[in-house]
């Protein structure tokens, strides 16, 4: 009883006080030296850009329901009630092939415990060329029946565990363990959030192969209370035949977040599944060949998409909270499109990387 | 051994003489050990037996109550090994469970690094495995997953905490496995950081138990009237108090000094000061000198230099300031001269009294009363040799306060009357950290009122309804975008922190009320000792710059004080007089401030701030008839006489629950509201109270005897800045009379309190607790 006074106060303080929050600098068009002191950044171009858009939004979407503008289907499951957007997109080559992988990484000596690079060029002259000619080696007999054993019996996971230890996380005959999976097995996961950590997932956007096209499911919170519901459904994507999956960035951001928002409810944690985050094998691929190596424009560069109107990812909380306050659904539009825009991009470019290294062209 | 030397100086030299109100000598104490039980094992025993350790009782109590799975407060003395009293007890749980950890607050980084060495030497010594380490906002990313996995002991502070709380999900394996939360230096979470404080503990607890987990709570506290209830409230938990000391002690005498003596001062206090230090340094006394200011510590050593020269070049060079801006090279060579001798006297300010490292001196002078107890007796506690007598002064000003110890020195010498005030009612504190625990894991109604209290729902409502929370099946998330831990910050009340940055530089943040007060355009403003005008107040983004200045005026801001009733929670009656305790609306407006040059008005300038309102907690009084009727009988002034009371009872709020005089503000009318009743407010001054009033309303008898005391017993006429003057008041100072404030003050407090609590009014569950 005795705070009644104070209350209605107290929500409309915190409230005035996180609306002011960002987490994100805007930086003078054109400063790059800047973008290396702040991870999180938006030009000030971009930013102005993104507010005029947001306020057009809010005018063009005024008063209409958000059944009118989106075409979801309702969910149901242990967590609640909550809503999919289906698309298709077209996809030129998706193509994965084992071939090439399997002749690279039998010959990969370096595989092998106390085999480096220098080890591998006297075997190779000597007339070791498979790790199978190992065996019979006095020396490396024992740990390359090993390395043979999982590269014969293991499953990706630990297939990739083997290569990951001996190399880099991102070399590309991890990648070519791809070409263990069908086409269809790929989960390609991009997530939308109302900021950098603890807070709630907006929208889960999950794509997968269907019939040679691109099949996109995004869970779209018309309520925070949906995410529980949202959490449990991508978690069924997850946890297909044989799946694996594909981020970008996924493997810091993506996946820690999924983790930790199902630890929120109680809920536990997704099985390990094979998971190929693109930003890695990206900058192996192209350091240092474009200023920056953001999902955008990797598409821009690459894959030759641009977006035109879009919302900048730092500022789709921003967007999200104009749509709680206002019940507007404007904002929601580009967030949904900029999502889509994502796992599309991110399953072209992984198809293209690995068509790259391991097409069967 | 010049000690009684020094003594016998104060009492031969007649200025001395006139001056030295009271010597309290104790002591010597010899040392009382005690007994462990059950035994320790071999492991910690042996460290005990190498180190040459020998237990005093209230270490063997302390650890003893731990083992036996008590929440244990420690409020001994410093340097009475307490750092032992809850090592033992968490090292001996290590040593038992392998997987056990425990988690180490300090309030400051410093004071972390200072025990990580010795937690280090004993888990090396004993074989028992800690791997303590630091974790704060110092410790580099990459070091922090192998602390988080490993280490066993962390040392932290309750900033840290508060914000990686959100990632428990990473600290699984610590929460789950914590069996000992140890907050040194508790006392330091009081007031509005306290507040917050005790959220981020119960945040921490709400965790631990979500893993698993039930953490025992070890503090240390200085001295404290209410420890039980400090604790309790700090943490949500009940604890076993052991404050019986069983360290010995040397012969101590304590002087109590009053350069007000014979009313009015000869010489500024900090003259006085000057002469005593000069004097003990004479007598070959090594000395720590304690000012209130960083200005007058470089002031005094000036002074004390000059006339030491006087003797000798030698002893002139053996006095030296100790500032807070030193390099830490700067530092240990001033206390390695102390050590060798070649430095006998060091000044410095208040601030520091914690973080210097020179260990026990001949004699401290503590130039003005420090502002509570707790840091007087820590101050004073730094004199005290191994076997020689030691020696403390306090100089008084001429404030109420100091004043009031001066006429009575049993108030002063007697047990603590200090209460630590901590207030997990503030609703905005209290919201807050809802938001943050939402952001943690779901919040339930019905099993998370155990932390957040009876109005958890009230507010879960009302930050639903701003978009902050949603209720879900899993209970209320949080929705909000900003990281919650960073919305919340733990010295303030939201959106009412103002900074004040002199040259680009933050000085230091101020909440709305003190910022109008002290910081408002044009205004003369202290900042540690150091005088600051205010160049710009700017409303909008919170911003207040200032630049230093040598002006030798001051400013003091105007203030018409309105105050509405909202809702009264207690009330209680005696000698006629009503009293009660409840939610009032506060409008402060500031209408100008004054510019002076010691007491003589040099110019008034208007200001244009808009009205303060803030609803806060309050005691009020209302004197019966029959004062109103004796005091106009005896031609005394009623307006005068309230209005003195209330600069009364607030100037020795302090002495009995822990704040500074301008943590709570008053109003007194002569004709209040409706009624047209006499009327005395006294009022926290934050948003939402912190608890000040609170405690004040349930020792009204023994702060209106102080007060009558203070009235009574100051030697002046008309009333003076020793006991009815505020230094605060906005209406400087008028009408006050002195006579008509000691008649209504000795009505309060001539008999004792007979009635209890509202028979009328709804008592409110929590105004009682």
């Amino acid at each position: 009883m005795t705070a009644t006074h104070h209350t209605p106060r107290a929500g409309l303080l915190w409230q005035q006080c996180v609306q002011g929050m960002r987490e994100y600098e805007v930086i003078r068009d054109g400063n790059v030296f800047c973008t290396n002191f702040s991870s999180s950044f938006v030009f000030s171009s971009e930013y102005e850009e993104a507010r005029r858009y947001l306020a057009s939004l809010l005018t063009q979407y005024e008063g209409m329901s958000f059944n009118s503008v989106f075409d979801g289907t309702e969910v149901e499951n242990d967590g609640g009630t909550c809503v999919v957007q289906k698309s298709r997109h077209a996809l030129a080559h998706h193509d994965v092939a084992n071939l090439r992988f399997r002749d690279e990484i039998t010959q990969d000596l370096s595989l092998v415990h106390g085999i480096g690079p220098v080890t591998q060029q006297k075997l190779k002259q000597r007339g070791y060329v498979t790790i199978s000619d190992l065996c019979q080696h006095p020396r490396y007999r024992a740990d390359a029946e090993e390395v043979l054993s999982c590269l014969s019996d293991g499953n990706t996971c630990e297939i990739m565990h083997l290569i990951g230890r001996r190399h880099s996380q991102s070399h590309h005959s991890i990648l070519g363990t791809t070409g263990m999976h069908e086409p269809e097995d790929f989960v390609f996961f991009d997530i939308e959030t109302l900021g950098l950590f603890s807070r709630p997932i907006i929208l889960f956007g999950i794509a997968s192969l269907e019939n040679g096209h691109l099949s996109v499911d995004q869970y779209l919170l018309r309520d925070v209370e949906e995410e529980q519901a949202a959490l449990l459904a991508t978690v069924e994507h997850l946890s297909g035949d044989h799946p694996a999956l594909v981020t970008f960035n996924g493997k810091s951001f993506d996946l820690p977040y999924l983790a930790d928002r199902l630890a929120y409810y109680g809920r536990g944690s997704p099985g390990v599944i094979p998971h190929y985050d693109m930003l890695h094998f990206s900058r192996r691929r192209w350091k240092g060949e474009f200023p920056s190596l953001r999902l955008t424009a990797l598409e821009k560069e690459i894959l030759g998409i641009s977006r035109s109107k879009d919302v900048p990812g730092q500022m789709v909380p921003e967007f999200y909270a104009a749509y709680q306050r206002s019940g507007n659904c404007g904002p929601l539009v580009p967030i949904l499109e900029h999502n889509r825009q994502d796992v599309v991009s991110l399953a072209l470019l992984f198809f293209h990387l690995v068509g790259e290294s391991y097409g069967c062209t | 051994m010049a000690v009684p030397d020094l003594l016998r100086l104060l009492d031969t030299i007649p200025a001395y003489q006139s001056r030295v109100t009271h010597i309290e000598t104790t002591g010597p104490v010899p040392a009382h050990y005690g007994n462990l039980d059950p035994l320790l094992s071999p492991a910690l025993d042996g460290y005990l037996v190498q180190q040459g350790i020998h237990l005093y009782s209230h270490q063997c109590d302390a650890i003893n109550a731990a083992r036996a799975g008590k929440n244990v407060i420690l409020t001994t003395p410093t340097a009475s090994g307490k750092t032992l009293a809850f090592n033992i007890p968490v090292f001996d749980m290590l040593e038992f469970d392998p997987l056990a950890r425990a988690l180490y607050l300090y309030p400051t980084k410093a004071l972390a690094n200072d025990q990580l060495i010795p937690i280090g030497q004993m888990s090396r010594f004993c074989g028992i495995p800690a791997r303590a380490a630091i974790y704060d906002g110092d410790t580099p990313q990459s070091k922090r997953a192998m602390i988080r996995e490993k280490s066993r002991v962390i040392l932290s502070n309750p900033h840290e905490i508060h914000h990686i709380l959100c990632w428990h999900t990473k600290w699984r394996s610590f929460l789950s496995n914590l069996r000992y939360i140890v907050i040194d230096e508790a006392h330091r979470y009081r007031g509005v950081f306290g507040s917050h404080i005790a959220f981020v503990i119960r945040r921490l607890v709400r965790l631990c138990r979500h893993y698993g987990s039930e953490p025992q709570f070890i503090l240390s506290t200085a001295t404290l009237a209410n420890p039980e209830e400090f604790a309790c409230r700090l943490t949500g938990q009940g604890f076993i108090s052991i404050d019986e000391d069983g360290s010995p002690h040397g012969r101590k005498h304590f002087v109590l000094y009053n350069p007000f003596s014979g009313g009015i001062s000869e010489k500024s206090a900090h003259q006085e000061t000057k002469d005593l230090l000069v004097s003990c340094v004479k007598e070959d006394l090594q000395t720590l000198c304690f000012t209130g200011s960083r200005k007058m510590a470089e002031l005094v050593t000036l002074w004390a230099r000059e006339d030491a020269r006087l003797s000798s070049a030698r002893l002139a060079d053996s006095i030296s300031v100790y500032r807070a801006g030193f390099l830490p090279e700067e530092r240990r060579t001033i206390e390695q001269q102390l050590r060798d001798g070649s430095i006998k006297g060091v000044v410095s300010t208040n601030a520091l009294e914690l973080g210097i490292d020179i260990g026990s001196l001949d004699a401290v002078i503590i130039s003005g009363y420090p502002g509570t107890m707790m840091s007087t007796w820590q101050q004073a506690g730094r004199a005290g040799r191994k076997g020689g007598d030691a020696l403390a002064i306090l100089v008084a000003q001429g404030n109420p306060l100091d004043q009031y110890f001066m006429q009575h020195p049993d108030r002063f010498f007697s047990r603590s009357h200090e209460h630590a005030i901590i207030d997990p009612e503030n609703p905005y504190i209290l919201s807050g950290h809802l938001l943050c625990a939402a952001a943690e894991l779901p919040l339930n109604e019905e099993t998370d009122r155990q932390y957040f209290g009876s109005m958890m729902e009230e507010h879960l409502h009302d930050l639903q309804s701003n978009d902050l929370l949603r209720k879900t099946s899993r209970g209320w998330i949080y929705s909000g975008r900003g990281r919650a831990a960073e919305a919340v910050r733990l010295d303030g009340i939201p959106g009412e922190t103002f900074r004040i940055l002199c040259h680009g530089k933050l000085l230091e943040t101020m909440d709305r009320g003190q910022a109008y007060r002290e910081a408002h355009t044009g205004a003369i403003m202290l900042h540690q000792g150091e005088t600051y005008i205010v160049n710009e107040m700017d409303l909008e983004t919170h911003t207040i710059r200032v630049t230093e200045t040598s002006a030798d005026y001051y400013t003091q801001p105007l203030r018409d004080v309105d105050l509405e009733i909202l809702e009264a929670l207690e009330t209680k009656e005696f000698n006629g007089m009503k009293c009660a305790f409840g939610d009032v609306e506060v409008t402060e407006h500031f209408t100008g401030y004054k510019i002076k040059r010691h007491d003589t008005i040099i110019g008034i300038e208007p200001l244009s701030l808009p009205p303060l309102t803030f609803r806060t907690r309050a005691f009020w009084i209302v004197p019966p008839p029959q004062v109103e009727q004796s005091v106009n009988a005896a031609s005394c002034d009623l307006a005068g006489g309230l209005h003195g009371a209330e600069h009364a009872i607030i100037a020795l709020m302090p002495l009995h629950v822990m704040c500074d005089r301008w943590d709570v503000g008053g109003l007194s009318s002569s004709s209040f509201g409706n009624t047209g009743e006499p009327v005395i407010f006294v009022y926290d001054a934050y948003e939402g109270g912190i608890g000040l009033a609170e405690k004040a309303y349930e020792i009204l008898p023994r702060l209106f005897t102080s007060a009558y005391e203070l009235v009574r017993d100051c030697p002046c006429e008309d009333g003076c800045p020793s006991c009815i003057h505020s230094p605060k008041c906005g209406n400087d100072n008028q009408p006050l009379d002195k006579e008509a404030t000691a008649h209504i003050l000795k009505n309060l407090c001539c008999e004792p309190e007979k009635s209890g609590p509202a028979a009328i009014l709804p008592v409110s569950e929590s105004a009682s607790s």
